[in-house]
Protein backbone atom coordinates (compact mmCIF):
# COMPACT_ATOMS: atom_id res chain seq x y z
CA UNK A 1 0.00 0.00 0.00
CA UNK A 2 1.12 3.12 -0.91
CA UNK A 3 1.20 6.00 0.99
CA UNK A 4 -2.05 7.88 1.75
CA UNK A 5 -0.85 11.53 1.38
CA UNK A 6 -4.68 13.10 1.36
CA UNK A 7 -7.59 11.41 3.77
CA UNK A 8 -11.09 12.56 3.32
CA UNK A 9 -14.05 11.15 5.54
CA UNK A 10 -17.64 12.28 6.09
CA UNK A 11 -16.48 16.00 5.21
CA UNK A 12 -19.68 17.75 5.11
CA UNK A 13 -19.97 22.07 4.31
CA UNK A 14 -23.07 24.05 3.91
CA UNK A 15 -23.20 27.90 3.03
CA UNK A 16 -26.33 28.69 5.16
CA UNK A 17 -28.88 26.17 4.41
CA UNK A 18 -27.24 24.88 1.09
CA UNK A 19 -25.06 21.95 1.69
CA UNK A 20 -22.11 22.18 -0.47
CA UNK A 21 -20.33 18.93 0.26
CA UNK A 22 -22.50 16.50 1.86
CA UNK A 23 -20.23 13.55 2.83
CA UNK A 24 -17.12 13.43 0.72
CA UNK A 25 -14.54 10.04 1.50
CA UNK A 26 -11.59 10.78 -0.67
CA UNK A 27 -7.84 8.62 -0.77
CA UNK A 28 -5.11 10.28 -2.50
CA UNK A 29 -1.76 8.39 -2.71
CA UNK A 30 1.51 9.96 -3.35
CA UNK A 31 2.25 9.77 -7.01
CA UNK A 32 -1.22 9.32 -7.93
CA UNK A 33 -2.46 12.02 -10.62
CA UNK A 34 -6.35 12.58 -9.44
CA UNK A 35 -8.77 13.60 -11.31
CA UNK A 36 -12.40 15.38 -10.01
CA UNK A 37 -14.83 15.46 -12.76
CA UNK A 38 -18.37 17.31 -11.86
CA UNK A 39 -20.66 19.65 -13.26
CA UNK A 40 -20.39 23.34 -12.55
CA UNK A 41 -22.01 23.77 -8.97
CA UNK A 42 -20.86 20.02 -7.90
CA UNK A 43 -18.78 21.49 -5.25
CA UNK A 44 -15.16 20.64 -6.77
CA UNK A 45 -13.90 24.22 -6.01
CA UNK A 46 -15.16 24.31 -2.38
CA UNK A 47 -13.59 20.59 -1.73
CA UNK A 48 -9.89 21.95 -3.44
CA UNK A 49 -10.30 25.17 -1.40
CA UNK A 50 -10.72 22.96 2.23
CA UNK A 51 -7.40 20.94 1.27
CA UNK A 52 -5.92 23.77 0.06
CA UNK A 53 -6.55 25.61 3.53
CA UNK A 54 -7.96 28.36 2.23
CA UNK A 55 -11.58 27.78 3.73
CA UNK A 56 -13.05 26.64 7.66
CA UNK A 57 -16.50 25.96 9.03
CA UNK A 58 -16.26 22.64 7.48
CA UNK A 59 -17.27 19.18 9.34
CA UNK A 60 -15.86 15.46 9.00
CA UNK A 61 -11.89 14.40 9.00
CA UNK A 62 -9.32 16.03 6.61
CA UNK A 63 -5.97 15.02 6.48
CA UNK A 64 -3.55 16.73 4.26
CA UNK A 65 0.11 15.54 3.93
CA UNK A 66 -0.94 14.25 7.74
CA UNK A 67 -2.16 17.51 8.84
CA UNK A 68 -5.69 19.15 9.06
CA UNK A 69 -5.51 21.68 6.55
CA UNK A 70 -7.65 24.71 8.65
CA UNK A 71 -4.39 24.44 10.93
CA UNK A 72 -0.96 23.76 9.43
CA UNK A 73 1.31 26.13 9.61
CA UNK A 74 4.19 27.53 6.93
CA UNK A 75 6.38 24.33 6.70
CA UNK A 76 3.12 22.36 5.58
CA UNK A 77 2.59 24.99 2.58
CA UNK A 78 5.84 24.76 1.69
CA UNK A 79 4.80 21.60 0.54
CA UNK A 80 2.01 22.65 -1.45
CA UNK A 81 1.11 24.08 -4.73
CA UNK A 82 -1.54 25.46 -5.53
CA UNK A 83 -2.78 26.77 -8.75
CA UNK A 84 -6.63 28.31 -8.50
CA UNK A 85 -8.87 28.85 -11.67
CA UNK A 86 -8.89 32.39 -12.39
CA UNK A 87 -5.54 34.22 -11.49
CA UNK A 88 -4.61 37.48 -12.45
CA UNK A 89 -2.52 38.81 -9.44
CA UNK A 90 0.86 41.17 -9.38
CA UNK A 91 -0.12 42.34 -13.00
CA UNK A 92 2.75 44.83 -12.70
CA UNK A 93 4.90 42.51 -12.35
CA UNK A 94 7.64 41.20 -14.63
CA UNK A 95 7.72 36.96 -15.02
CA UNK A 96 11.02 36.55 -14.21
CA UNK A 97 10.75 38.90 -11.16
CA UNK A 98 7.00 36.76 -10.05
CA UNK A 99 8.88 33.46 -10.27
CA UNK A 100 11.79 34.39 -8.71
CA UNK A 101 10.20 35.98 -6.00
CA UNK A 102 7.42 33.51 -5.12
CA UNK A 103 10.73 30.64 -5.32
CA UNK A 104 12.60 32.77 -2.85
CA UNK A 105 9.48 31.59 -0.38
CA UNK A 106 10.82 27.93 -0.39
CA UNK A 107 13.99 26.31 0.65
CA UNK A 108 15.12 24.25 -2.38
CA UNK A 109 13.25 26.10 -5.22
CA UNK A 110 13.34 24.65 -8.49
CA UNK A 111 16.02 26.94 -10.98
CA UNK A 112 13.97 29.82 -12.08
CA UNK A 113 15.13 30.23 -16.20
CA UNK A 114 15.22 26.21 -16.05
CA UNK A 115 11.68 26.29 -15.12
CA UNK A 116 9.91 28.92 -18.21
CA UNK A 117 12.01 27.35 -20.61
CA UNK A 118 10.40 24.38 -19.62
CA UNK A 119 7.42 25.54 -19.61
CA UNK A 120 7.88 28.02 -22.87
CA UNK A 121 7.73 30.85 -20.89
CA UNK A 122 11.34 31.79 -21.70
CA UNK A 123 11.03 34.76 -24.34
CA UNK A 124 8.20 36.43 -21.74
CA UNK A 125 10.56 36.82 -18.89
CA UNK A 126 10.63 40.53 -19.16
CA UNK A 127 6.86 41.00 -20.01
CA UNK A 128 4.55 42.49 -17.53
CA UNK A 129 2.18 39.31 -16.20
CA UNK A 130 -1.00 41.92 -16.67
CA UNK A 131 -0.49 41.61 -19.95
CA UNK A 132 -0.09 38.40 -20.85
CA UNK A 133 -1.98 36.19 -22.82
CA UNK A 134 -4.14 33.93 -21.06
CA UNK A 135 -2.87 30.77 -22.53
CA UNK A 136 0.38 32.29 -21.12
CA UNK A 137 -0.55 33.93 -17.64
CA UNK A 138 -1.82 30.12 -17.33
CA UNK A 139 1.76 29.01 -17.74
CA UNK A 140 2.86 31.11 -15.61
CA UNK A 141 0.25 30.32 -12.56
CA UNK A 142 1.64 26.65 -13.35
CA UNK A 143 5.27 27.70 -13.17
CA UNK A 144 4.27 29.60 -9.57
CA UNK A 145 2.57 26.34 -8.24
CA UNK A 146 5.41 24.27 -8.89
CA UNK A 147 8.38 26.19 -8.22
CA UNK A 148 8.64 25.16 -4.82
CA UNK A 149 9.09 21.68 -5.42
CA UNK A 150 5.63 20.57 -3.74
CA UNK A 151 4.73 17.27 -2.65
CA UNK A 152 1.29 18.11 -3.31
CA UNK A 153 0.05 19.88 -6.73
CA UNK A 154 -3.76 21.24 -6.75
CA UNK A 155 -4.71 22.35 -10.61
CA UNK A 156 -7.88 23.74 -11.07
CA UNK A 157 -8.59 23.80 -14.57
CA UNK A 158 -5.36 24.19 -15.39
CA UNK A 159 -5.29 24.19 -18.97
CA UNK A 160 -8.26 26.39 -19.97
CA UNK A 161 -6.83 28.70 -23.07
CA UNK A 162 -3.71 26.29 -23.93
CA UNK A 163 -3.37 25.28 -27.30
CA UNK A 164 -3.21 22.12 -28.22
CA UNK A 165 0.67 21.67 -28.53
CA UNK A 166 0.95 23.50 -24.79
CA UNK A 167 -1.46 21.33 -23.60
CA UNK A 168 0.40 18.47 -24.46
CA UNK A 169 3.80 19.74 -22.91
CA UNK A 170 1.57 20.83 -20.14
CA UNK A 171 0.35 17.09 -19.77
CA UNK A 172 4.33 16.04 -20.19
CA UNK A 173 5.64 17.73 -17.82
CA UNK A 174 2.61 16.48 -14.93
CA UNK A 175 3.45 12.92 -16.07
CA UNK A 176 6.94 13.47 -15.39
CA UNK A 177 6.63 15.35 -12.19
CA UNK A 178 4.64 12.29 -10.94
CA UNK A 179 6.74 9.51 -11.97
CA UNK A 180 10.00 11.43 -11.11
CA UNK A 181 9.45 13.27 -8.13
CA UNK A 182 6.31 11.32 -6.79
CA UNK A 183 4.41 14.43 -7.03
CA UNK A 184 0.80 14.22 -6.24
CA UNK A 185 -1.70 16.10 -8.42
CA UNK A 186 -5.22 16.95 -7.59
CA UNK A 187 -6.61 18.04 -11.02
CA UNK A 188 -10.03 19.77 -11.46
CA UNK A 189 -10.94 19.67 -15.11
CA UNK A 190 -13.78 19.94 -17.72
CA UNK A 191 -11.46 18.57 -19.97
CA UNK A 192 -12.84 14.31 -20.37
CA UNK A 193 -9.95 13.68 -22.54
CA UNK A 194 -6.72 15.47 -19.90
CA UNK A 195 -8.94 13.78 -17.10
CA UNK A 196 -8.51 10.44 -19.29
CA UNK A 197 -4.93 11.23 -20.24
CA UNK A 198 -3.40 12.06 -17.21
CA UNK A 199 -5.31 9.97 -14.25
CA UNK A 200 -4.94 7.54 -12.78
CA UNK A 201 -8.31 7.26 -11.14
CA UNK A 202 -11.06 9.90 -11.65
CA UNK A 203 -13.77 10.93 -9.25
CA UNK A 204 -17.26 12.77 -10.10
CA UNK A 205 -18.55 14.65 -7.58
CA UNK A 206 -22.19 15.75 -8.12
CA UNK A 207 -24.54 17.71 -5.56
CA UNK A 208 -21.75 17.52 -3.16
CA UNK A 209 -20.64 13.58 -2.98
CA UNK A 210 -18.92 11.19 -4.85
CA UNK A 211 -20.98 9.58 -7.19
CA UNK A 212 -18.24 7.08 -8.01
CA UNK A 213 -14.13 6.97 -8.25
CA UNK A 214 -11.94 4.68 -9.78
CA UNK A 215 -10.09 4.08 -13.40
CA UNK A 216 -11.87 5.52 -16.50
CA UNK A 217 -12.30 1.78 -17.28
CA UNK A 218 -13.86 1.13 -14.02
CA UNK A 219 -15.86 4.44 -14.22
CA UNK A 220 -17.73 3.20 -17.49
CA UNK A 221 -18.47 -0.24 -15.64
CA UNK A 222 -19.58 1.45 -12.88
CA UNK A 223 -22.20 3.25 -15.22
CA UNK A 224 -22.77 0.20 -17.26
CA UNK A 225 -23.15 2.11 -19.91
CA UNK A 226 -23.61 -0.04 -22.92
CA UNK A 227 -20.95 -0.91 -25.55
CA UNK A 228 -22.23 -1.38 -29.34
CA UNK A 229 -21.32 -4.25 -31.21
CA UNK A 230 -21.51 -3.45 -35.05
CA UNK A 231 -21.28 -6.21 -37.40
CA UNK A 232 -22.67 -6.52 -41.39
CA UNK A 233 -26.20 -7.74 -40.48
CA UNK A 234 -26.81 -5.84 -37.57
CA UNK A 235 -25.88 -3.98 -34.32
CA UNK A 236 -26.89 -4.41 -30.92
CA UNK A 237 -26.52 -2.21 -27.47
CA UNK A 238 -25.03 -4.16 -24.40
CA UNK A 239 -23.55 -4.50 -21.26
CA UNK A 240 -21.13 -7.47 -21.78
CA UNK A 241 -19.76 -7.27 -25.77
CA UNK A 242 -17.71 -10.16 -24.92
CA UNK A 243 -20.35 -12.54 -24.97
CA UNK A 244 -21.95 -11.00 -27.16
CA UNK A 245 -18.84 -11.27 -29.68
CA UNK A 246 -18.96 -14.82 -28.59
CA UNK A 247 -21.87 -15.85 -29.37
CA UNK A 248 -21.79 -14.19 -33.03
CA UNK A 249 -18.35 -16.01 -33.73
CA UNK A 250 -20.45 -18.81 -33.50
CA UNK A 251 -23.65 -18.06 -35.07
CA UNK A 252 -21.06 -17.90 -38.03
CA UNK A 253 -18.88 -20.17 -37.40
CA UNK A 254 -15.82 -18.66 -38.28
CA UNK A 255 -14.87 -14.69 -38.47
CA UNK A 256 -17.71 -12.04 -37.92
CA UNK A 257 -18.07 -10.17 -41.26
CA UNK A 258 -17.08 -6.67 -40.26
CA UNK A 259 -16.92 -6.86 -36.72
CA UNK A 260 -16.69 -3.33 -34.55
CA UNK A 261 -17.08 -3.16 -30.86
CA UNK A 262 -16.95 0.48 -29.40
CA UNK A 263 -16.85 1.41 -25.68
CA UNK A 264 -18.41 3.85 -23.89
CA UNK A 265 -16.17 6.76 -23.88
CA UNK A 266 -15.00 8.44 -21.17
CA UNK A 267 -17.29 11.51 -21.83
CA UNK A 268 -20.49 9.09 -22.51
CA UNK A 269 -19.59 7.25 -19.22
CA UNK A 270 -19.76 10.46 -17.37
CA UNK A 271 -22.55 12.05 -19.02
CA UNK A 272 -24.39 8.81 -18.61
CA UNK A 273 -23.83 9.36 -14.82
CA UNK A 274 -24.67 12.89 -14.28
CA UNK A 275 -28.06 12.10 -16.13
CA UNK A 276 -28.41 9.08 -13.86
CA UNK A 277 -27.78 11.28 -10.43
CA UNK A 278 -30.14 13.64 -12.15
CA UNK A 279 -33.08 11.82 -12.49
CA UNK A 280 -33.03 9.44 -9.32
CA UNK B 1 11.56 40.04 6.82
CA UNK B 2 14.31 40.69 3.99
CA UNK B 3 12.07 38.93 1.61
CA UNK B 4 9.66 41.10 2.33
CA UNK B 5 11.96 44.12 2.24
CA UNK B 6 12.82 43.04 -1.17
CA UNK B 7 9.30 42.43 -2.61
CA UNK B 8 8.58 45.96 -1.30
CA UNK B 9 11.78 47.75 -3.40
CA UNK B 10 10.24 45.45 -6.59
CA UNK B 11 6.59 46.79 -5.99
CA UNK B 12 8.34 49.82 -5.86
CA UNK B 13 10.24 50.04 -8.85
CA UNK B 14 7.26 48.58 -10.66
CA UNK B 15 5.39 51.98 -9.66
CA UNK B 16 7.84 54.13 -10.53
CA UNK B 17 8.78 52.59 -13.80
CA UNK B 18 5.16 53.84 -14.75
CA UNK B 19 4.82 57.42 -15.26
CA UNK B 20 1.18 58.24 -14.68
CA UNK B 21 1.82 56.23 -11.25
CA UNK B 22 4.59 58.21 -10.67
CA UNK B 23 2.95 61.10 -10.80
CA UNK B 24 -0.06 60.03 -8.91
CA UNK B 25 2.12 58.91 -5.97
CA UNK B 26 3.90 62.23 -5.96
CA UNK B 27 1.10 64.71 -6.97
CA UNK B 28 -0.32 64.14 -3.35
CA UNK B 29 1.95 66.17 -1.51
CA UNK B 30 4.96 67.32 -2.74
CA UNK B 31 3.28 69.29 -5.93
CA UNK B 32 0.79 70.71 -4.25
CA UNK B 33 3.26 71.90 -1.73
CA UNK B 34 5.20 73.16 -4.11
CA UNK B 35 2.59 75.27 -5.84
CA UNK B 36 1.56 76.47 -2.46
CA UNK B 37 5.59 77.68 -1.78
CA UNK B 38 5.55 79.73 -4.85
CA UNK B 39 2.51 81.21 -4.35
CA UNK B 40 2.45 82.29 -0.38
CA UNK B 41 5.44 80.56 0.89
CA UNK B 42 7.61 83.28 1.91
CA UNK B 43 4.64 85.47 3.35
CA UNK B 44 5.44 85.72 7.38
CA UNK B 45 2.80 84.39 9.79
CA UNK B 46 1.71 87.01 11.78
CA UNK B 47 3.48 87.20 15.10
CA UNK B 48 5.92 84.92 14.79
CA UNK B 49 9.74 84.76 12.78
CA UNK B 50 8.14 81.91 10.41
CA UNK B 51 6.94 82.16 7.46
CA UNK B 52 3.78 80.18 5.66
CA UNK B 53 5.71 78.37 4.13
CA UNK B 54 7.92 77.11 6.87
CA UNK B 55 4.14 76.79 9.03
CA UNK B 56 3.17 74.56 6.51
CA UNK B 57 6.13 72.24 6.03
CA UNK B 58 5.23 69.64 9.04
CA UNK B 59 1.42 69.87 8.61
CA UNK B 60 1.96 68.43 4.96
CA UNK B 61 4.28 65.91 6.25
CA UNK B 62 2.17 64.69 8.77
CA UNK B 63 -0.55 64.54 6.30
CA UNK B 64 1.68 62.80 3.96
CA UNK B 65 2.39 59.68 6.34
CA UNK B 66 -1.23 59.83 7.84
CA UNK B 67 -2.72 59.65 3.82
CA UNK B 68 0.05 57.33 2.44
CA UNK B 69 -0.97 54.76 5.40
CA UNK B 70 -4.82 55.78 6.06
CA UNK B 71 -5.49 55.92 2.02
CA UNK B 72 -3.31 55.23 -0.58
CA UNK B 73 -2.74 51.60 1.35
CA UNK B 74 -5.90 50.36 1.70
CA UNK B 75 -7.04 51.51 -1.53
CA UNK B 76 -3.61 49.27 -3.25
CA UNK B 77 -4.72 46.51 -0.78
CA UNK B 78 -8.48 46.32 -1.79
CA UNK B 79 -6.93 46.42 -5.52
CA UNK B 80 -4.83 43.61 -4.58
CA UNK B 81 -7.37 41.33 -2.78
CA UNK B 82 -9.44 41.94 -5.93
CA UNK B 83 -7.11 40.67 -8.03
CA UNK B 84 -5.67 37.72 -6.04
CA UNK B 85 -2.68 38.78 -5.10
CA UNK B 86 -3.60 38.20 -1.32
CA UNK B 87 -4.98 35.04 -2.16
CA UNK B 88 -1.92 34.10 -4.08
CA UNK B 89 0.40 35.18 -0.67
CA UNK B 90 -1.44 33.29 1.14
CA UNK B 91 -0.99 30.05 -0.87
CA UNK B 92 2.70 30.94 0.51
CA UNK B 93 4.83 29.45 3.40
CA UNK B 94 5.25 32.86 4.72
CA UNK B 95 3.59 34.44 2.38
CA UNK B 96 1.08 36.74 4.21
CA UNK B 97 4.21 38.33 6.24
CA UNK B 98 6.06 38.79 3.64
CA UNK B 99 3.45 40.65 1.53
CA UNK B 100 2.66 43.12 4.53
CA UNK B 101 6.74 43.68 5.45
CA UNK B 102 6.50 43.72 1.44
CA UNK B 103 3.90 46.83 1.32
CA UNK B 104 5.26 48.71 4.28
CA UNK B 105 8.36 48.89 2.54
CA UNK B 106 6.75 50.40 -0.18
CA UNK B 107 4.88 52.62 1.51
CA UNK B 108 7.81 53.75 3.43
CA UNK B 109 9.84 54.12 0.32
CA UNK B 110 7.01 56.17 -1.26
CA UNK B 111 6.83 58.60 1.66
CA UNK B 112 10.87 58.89 2.07
CA UNK B 113 10.61 60.07 -1.70
CA UNK B 114 7.37 62.52 -0.79
CA UNK B 115 9.19 64.24 1.90
CA UNK B 116 12.63 64.34 0.59
CA UNK B 117 10.84 66.46 -2.19
CA UNK B 118 8.76 68.64 0.27
CA UNK B 119 12.46 69.44 2.02
CA UNK B 120 14.38 69.97 -1.08
CA UNK B 121 11.74 72.72 -1.69
CA UNK B 122 10.93 73.96 1.75
CA UNK B 123 14.60 74.79 2.75
CA UNK B 124 15.49 76.73 -0.12
CA UNK B 125 11.97 78.46 -0.92
CA UNK B 126 9.89 78.56 2.07
CA UNK B 127 12.54 80.24 4.16
CA UNK B 128 11.84 77.46 6.30
CA UNK B 129 15.06 76.50 8.56
CA UNK B 130 16.75 73.10 8.27
CA UNK B 131 16.37 71.00 11.62
CA UNK B 132 19.17 73.30 13.32
CA UNK B 133 20.55 70.59 15.83
CA UNK B 134 21.75 67.00 15.31
CA UNK B 135 18.50 66.31 18.05
CA UNK B 136 16.05 67.80 15.73
CA UNK B 137 17.37 65.88 13.21
CA UNK B 138 16.55 62.29 14.96
CA UNK B 139 13.26 63.72 15.95
CA UNK B 140 12.60 63.69 12.51
CA UNK B 141 13.83 60.61 11.66
CA UNK B 142 11.67 58.87 14.57
CA UNK B 143 8.78 60.42 14.47
CA UNK B 144 8.67 59.73 10.58
CA UNK B 145 9.87 55.62 10.75
CA UNK B 146 7.45 55.54 14.15
CA UNK B 147 4.41 57.15 12.59
CA UNK B 148 4.63 55.07 9.15
CA UNK B 149 4.29 51.97 11.43
CA UNK B 150 1.59 53.67 13.06
CA UNK B 151 -0.78 53.83 10.20
CA UNK B 152 0.72 51.27 7.76
CA UNK B 153 -1.01 47.79 9.81
CA UNK B 154 -3.65 49.69 10.67
CA UNK B 155 -3.86 50.72 7.24
CA UNK B 156 -3.47 46.94 5.97
CA UNK B 157 -6.65 45.76 8.04
CA UNK B 158 -8.82 48.64 6.48
CA UNK B 159 -7.82 47.61 2.85
CA UNK B 160 -8.72 43.96 3.90
CA UNK B 161 -12.27 45.14 5.44
CA UNK B 162 -12.95 47.24 2.53
CA UNK B 163 -15.62 45.63 -0.11
CA UNK B 164 -13.17 46.78 -3.28
CA UNK B 165 -10.80 49.57 -4.48
CA UNK B 166 -13.69 52.12 -5.14
CA UNK B 167 -14.94 51.71 -1.63
CA UNK B 168 -11.63 53.69 -0.56
CA UNK B 169 -13.15 56.94 -1.71
CA UNK B 170 -15.29 56.67 1.76
CA UNK B 171 -12.29 56.75 3.82
CA UNK B 172 -11.81 60.69 2.62
CA UNK B 173 -14.55 62.53 5.03
CA UNK B 174 -12.76 60.71 8.14
CA UNK B 175 -9.34 61.34 6.77
CA UNK B 176 -10.81 65.04 6.26
CA UNK B 177 -12.02 65.76 9.64
CA UNK B 178 -9.48 64.25 11.53
CA UNK B 179 -6.67 66.73 9.28
CA UNK B 180 -9.39 69.83 10.25
CA UNK B 181 -9.21 68.62 14.36
CA UNK B 182 -5.96 67.51 14.37
CA UNK B 183 -3.85 70.63 14.38
CA UNK B 184 -2.81 69.87 10.67
CA UNK B 185 -4.39 72.85 8.91
CA UNK B 186 -5.44 75.28 12.38
CA UNK B 187 -3.29 76.12 15.19
CA UNK B 188 -4.56 74.17 18.01
CA UNK B 189 -5.44 76.95 20.35
CA UNK B 190 -8.55 77.72 18.08
CA UNK B 191 -9.94 74.13 18.71
CA UNK B 192 -12.48 72.90 21.78
CA UNK B 193 -10.82 71.18 24.18
CA UNK B 194 -13.42 67.48 23.49
CA UNK B 195 -12.02 68.02 19.65
CA UNK B 196 -9.01 68.21 20.37
CA UNK B 197 -8.86 65.14 23.28
CA UNK B 198 -10.40 62.72 20.45
CA UNK B 199 -7.94 63.81 18.00
CA UNK B 200 -5.67 63.00 20.35
CA UNK B 201 -6.17 59.59 20.22
CA UNK B 202 -5.50 59.28 16.18
CA UNK B 203 -1.84 58.93 15.18
CA UNK B 204 -2.15 62.21 13.22
CA UNK B 205 -2.07 64.67 16.03
CA UNK B 206 1.06 63.08 17.23
CA UNK B 207 2.78 62.75 13.95
CA UNK B 208 2.24 66.89 13.13
CA UNK B 209 2.91 67.39 16.49
CA UNK B 210 6.52 65.84 16.32
CA UNK B 211 6.88 67.04 12.89
CA UNK B 212 6.54 70.33 14.14
CA UNK B 213 9.14 69.79 17.19
CA UNK B 214 11.16 68.76 14.56
CA UNK B 215 11.07 71.62 12.20
CA UNK B 216 9.80 74.67 13.94
CA UNK B 217 11.46 77.10 15.80
CA UNK B 218 10.38 77.19 19.91
CA UNK B 219 9.43 80.70 19.21
CA UNK B 220 5.89 78.45 18.27
CA UNK B 221 5.53 76.78 21.24
CA UNK B 222 3.45 79.66 22.29
CA UNK B 223 0.35 77.87 19.81
CA UNK B 224 1.19 74.36 21.57
CA UNK B 225 -0.68 72.61 24.18
CA UNK B 226 1.41 73.89 28.06
CA UNK B 227 3.74 75.54 25.55
CA UNK B 228 6.23 72.66 25.40
CA UNK B 229 6.32 69.80 22.53
CA UNK B 230 5.31 66.79 24.05
CA UNK B 231 7.19 64.36 22.72
CA UNK B 232 6.70 61.43 24.97
CA UNK B 233 3.19 61.32 24.63
CA UNK B 234 3.63 61.05 21.08
CA UNK B 235 6.09 58.17 21.30
CA UNK B 236 3.78 56.66 23.69
CA UNK B 237 0.44 56.81 21.54
CA UNK B 238 2.17 56.42 18.16
CA UNK B 239 4.32 53.37 19.78
CA UNK B 240 0.73 52.12 20.76
CA UNK B 241 -1.14 52.13 17.25
CA UNK B 242 2.35 50.40 15.62
CA UNK B 243 2.21 47.27 18.25
CA UNK B 244 -1.33 47.00 17.94
CA UNK B 245 -1.16 47.37 13.87
CA UNK B 246 1.37 44.59 14.06
CA UNK B 247 0.08 42.10 16.35
CA UNK B 248 -3.41 42.22 14.62
CA UNK B 249 -3.06 43.05 10.90
CA UNK B 250 -1.34 39.40 10.17
CA UNK B 251 -3.99 38.04 12.05
CA UNK B 252 -7.00 39.69 10.42
CA UNK B 253 -5.62 38.96 7.51
CA UNK B 254 -5.11 35.47 7.12
CA UNK B 255 -8.79 35.28 8.07
CA UNK B 256 -10.32 37.39 5.32
CA UNK B 257 -11.52 35.28 2.51
CA UNK B 258 -9.48 35.60 -0.41
CA UNK B 259 -11.64 36.37 -3.06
Amino acid sequence: MRDVVIRVRGLRMAYGSVQVLDGVDLDLHRGEVFTLLGPNGAGKTTLVEILEGFRTGWTGEVEVLGENPARAGDAWRARLGVVMQTWRDHPRWRVRDLVAHVAAHYDDPRDVDDLLAELGLAESAGVRAGVLSGGRRRRLDVALGIVGRPEVLFLDEPTTGFDPEARREFHLLIERLAAEEGLTVLLTTHDLAEAERLSGRIAVLVAGRVLTCGSPAELAEAVRAPSLVRWDGGELETGDPSAVAWELHQRYSGPVPGLEIRRPTLEESYLDLIEKARTR
Amino acid sequence: MILGLRRGWTEQLNQWSDRKELINALAGSALTYGLLTLWIGDTPVEGTTVTVGAFMTPGFIAFAIFSTGLMALPMLIAADRDEGTLLRARALPRGVRVYLVGRATMMLLTLLANIALVLLIAFPLAGAPAPATPGRWFTLAWVVVLGTLAVVPVGAVIGSLLPGPKAAAMLALPAMLLMITSGVMLPLEMLPGLVRHIAEVFPLYWQALGLRAALLPDSVLAAEVGHTWRLGQAAVVLGLWAVGGIVLAPWLLRRIRGK
